[in-house]
């Protein structure tokens, strides 16, 4: 029975690992740089398992969630840059998060766009004032799944399979290098994004992990995080087989699930839509929580998912006020694809401010006694914390000098 | 509670948890006694946004513009433990913690869920 419940709770994080930014970004970088970036994929994967399991760790010896570490770590102040810097993430996230459900609405229905995008906000609110944790990691994270009909599509384009495998060995053969570090940055921005590890160390603090849960944070972030960059690559595939050197930008939701269609016909496209619905919605709830948890955290207001969400006014009316907010701003006509590509890149801006105390708690041994970080889990801690460091210095450049990834 | 440790490190914005186990602030200042020559000695805790304006000023101006909650101020003889977490002896209604969310509370109650 325990197997069979950590086998639901893993295959509803292969459904769950898989965002806007993911689909935006694997899609994108496989149309123009075929399989060449797949090796940055699993250098994603790998860091997003290392700060995970150590969140987990932590939340789980001391009960304490990352915004706790933060203000601990940073103090007030500089605690309060990161919270502004994570909560902006969070909000563009939220944002595209819903503009590309509204969008997959509208593909599948064929109803205008704005109102798809009050029906999107409408049902998020009532779907988590509702329904049990329990219930919605199941719905979204199993009816995500329908994603993997992109790994499917993936073998039966017949890619080269000789490039493929060469992508997984950094190269870089292009005329330009400067487009290239955008997608390595954005590819490296979307694995890692920060909100996950928001939710991740918050709900191990909901469900009260203790040192005897540290086994299943490990499996969990290994194999959910793992099986997860497996879609990312059959997405990078998909984008590389079917638009490399077509002159096709995925720049809309739509070209995305045509490269479902395009190999398995009308039943590729539906599942592609259902998936890519799914998915995005759920990460909607994850980053919705993801900015209460942070706030409330900061400021040592009652959080959590209650029955009755008057269990935690403060934080019930945090997240309530960042969905009308982020309905709001999806309704002023910002492009969501767009959107989630300057999400993506701060992201990787705010990553360090993250990741640092996080790295800090994990080593302090007054409260983290002998479940403190072993020598592989500081080496590659530190390993990733240098990459998250340049990527953050090299976003913003890389933004403007490649118009977005436009040039 | 004997021996020595870092303030800034292990007690300052830390949670502060009541004898319920609520979630009622974090230690946002600490109050030090002592005369000239004398050893320091924790007296209180400092919790609330009016405190946190001595630390950041504009933050702290802005959070006392949006919350109504005052500067409480809890004497030391009132933890019951501090570790990971600063837990207090009383709910926290006693010490006047966690008023925001009781404010609150009366609004969110109204509207119906998955249970009450």
């Amino acid at each position: 029975m325990k197997v069979f419940q950590v086998a639901l709770g893993i295959l509803a994080a292969i459904g769950g690992f898989v965002d806007i930014g993911d689909l935006v970004f694997n899609v994108a970088a496989g149309a123009t740089f075929g399989y060449q970036l797949l090796w940055v994929v699993v250098i994603g994967v790998v860091g997003i398992i290392v700060y995970s399991e150590m969140c987990g760790r932590v939340a789980a010896v001391s009960g304490k969630a990352v915004f706790d570490a933060v203000r601990e770590r940073l103090g007030f102040k500089v605690g309060l840059a990161a919270l502004i810097s994570a909560q902006v993430v969070n909000l563009l996230t939220l944002t595209a998060e819903i503009g590309g459900a509204a969008i997959c609405l509208q593909l599948l229905s064929g109803l205008p766009y704005r109102w798809l995008i009050v029906l999107a906000g409408v049902a998020l609110l009532v779907v988590v004032w509702v329904t049990t944790f329990e219930w919605i990691e199941r719905i979204f994270g199993y009816c995500g799944l329908c994603l993997l009909v992109f790994a499917v599509a993936a073998v039966r384009l017949d890619p080269a399979w000789g490039a493929v495998g060469k992508g997984f060995v950094p190269s870089m053969n292009t005329e330009s290098p400067l487009l290239y570090a955008f997608f390595v940055v954005g590819l490296l921005g979307a694995a890692m994004t920060p909100y996950e590890v928001y939710f991740y160390s918050s709900g191990a603090v909901e469900e009260r992990w203790g040192p005897k849960d540290l086994g299943l944070n490990k499996a969990n972030a290994m194999i959910g995080y793992g099986l997860g960059g497996f879609l990312s690559f059959s997405l990078m595939i998909v984008g590389g087989a079917l638009f490399l050197g077509q002159g096709i930008e995925p720049e809309h939701i739509g070209t995305i699930a045509l490269g479902a269609e395009v190999p398995l016909g009308q039943i590729g496209l539906l599942l592609a839509l259902v998936g890519m619905l799914f998915a995005v919605s759920g990460a909607a709830i994850d980053t919705l929580f993801a900015g209460a948890y942070n706030l409330a955290q900061f400021l040592g207001w009652e959080w959590g998912r209650y029955r009755h969400p008057s269990g935690a006014p403060r934080f019930t009316v945090t997240w309530a006020v960042l969905l009308a907010l982020a309905v709001a701003l999806v309704l002023t006509g910002v492009d969501p694809v767009q959107l989630t590509e300057y999400a993506v890149i701060s992201s990787a801006v705010a990553l360090p401010l993250t990741y640092i105390p996080i790295l800090l708690v994990a080593n302090d041994r007054s409260y983290m006694r002998e479940y403190v970080n072993g020598r592989l889990a500081n080496i590659l801690g530190l390993i990733y914390l240098v990459v998250i460091g340049i990527v953050s210095i090299a976003a913003v450049p890389l933004l403007i000098l490649t118009n977005v990834g436009q040039n | 509670m004997s021996g020595s440790f870092d303030l800034g490190l292990a007690l300052l914005d830390r949670q502060l948890l009541d004898s319920e186990g609520r979630r009622c602030g974090k230690v946002d200042d600490v109050a030090l006694e002592g005369g000239p020559g004398d050893a320091l000695e924790i007296a209180a805790i400092l919790s609330g946004p009016p405190v946190l304006r001595r630390r950041a000023p504009l933050a702290g101006r802005l959070a006392t513009l949006f919350s109504r909650d005052g500067r409480v101020r809890v004497p030391w003889g009132e933890v019951a433990e501090f570790g990971a977490h600063v837990k207090l002896r009383k709910p926290a209604s006693e010490y006047g913690l966690g008023r925001g969310d009781d404010r609150l509370k009366k609004f969110i109650e109204k509207i119906p869920g998955k249970d009450r």
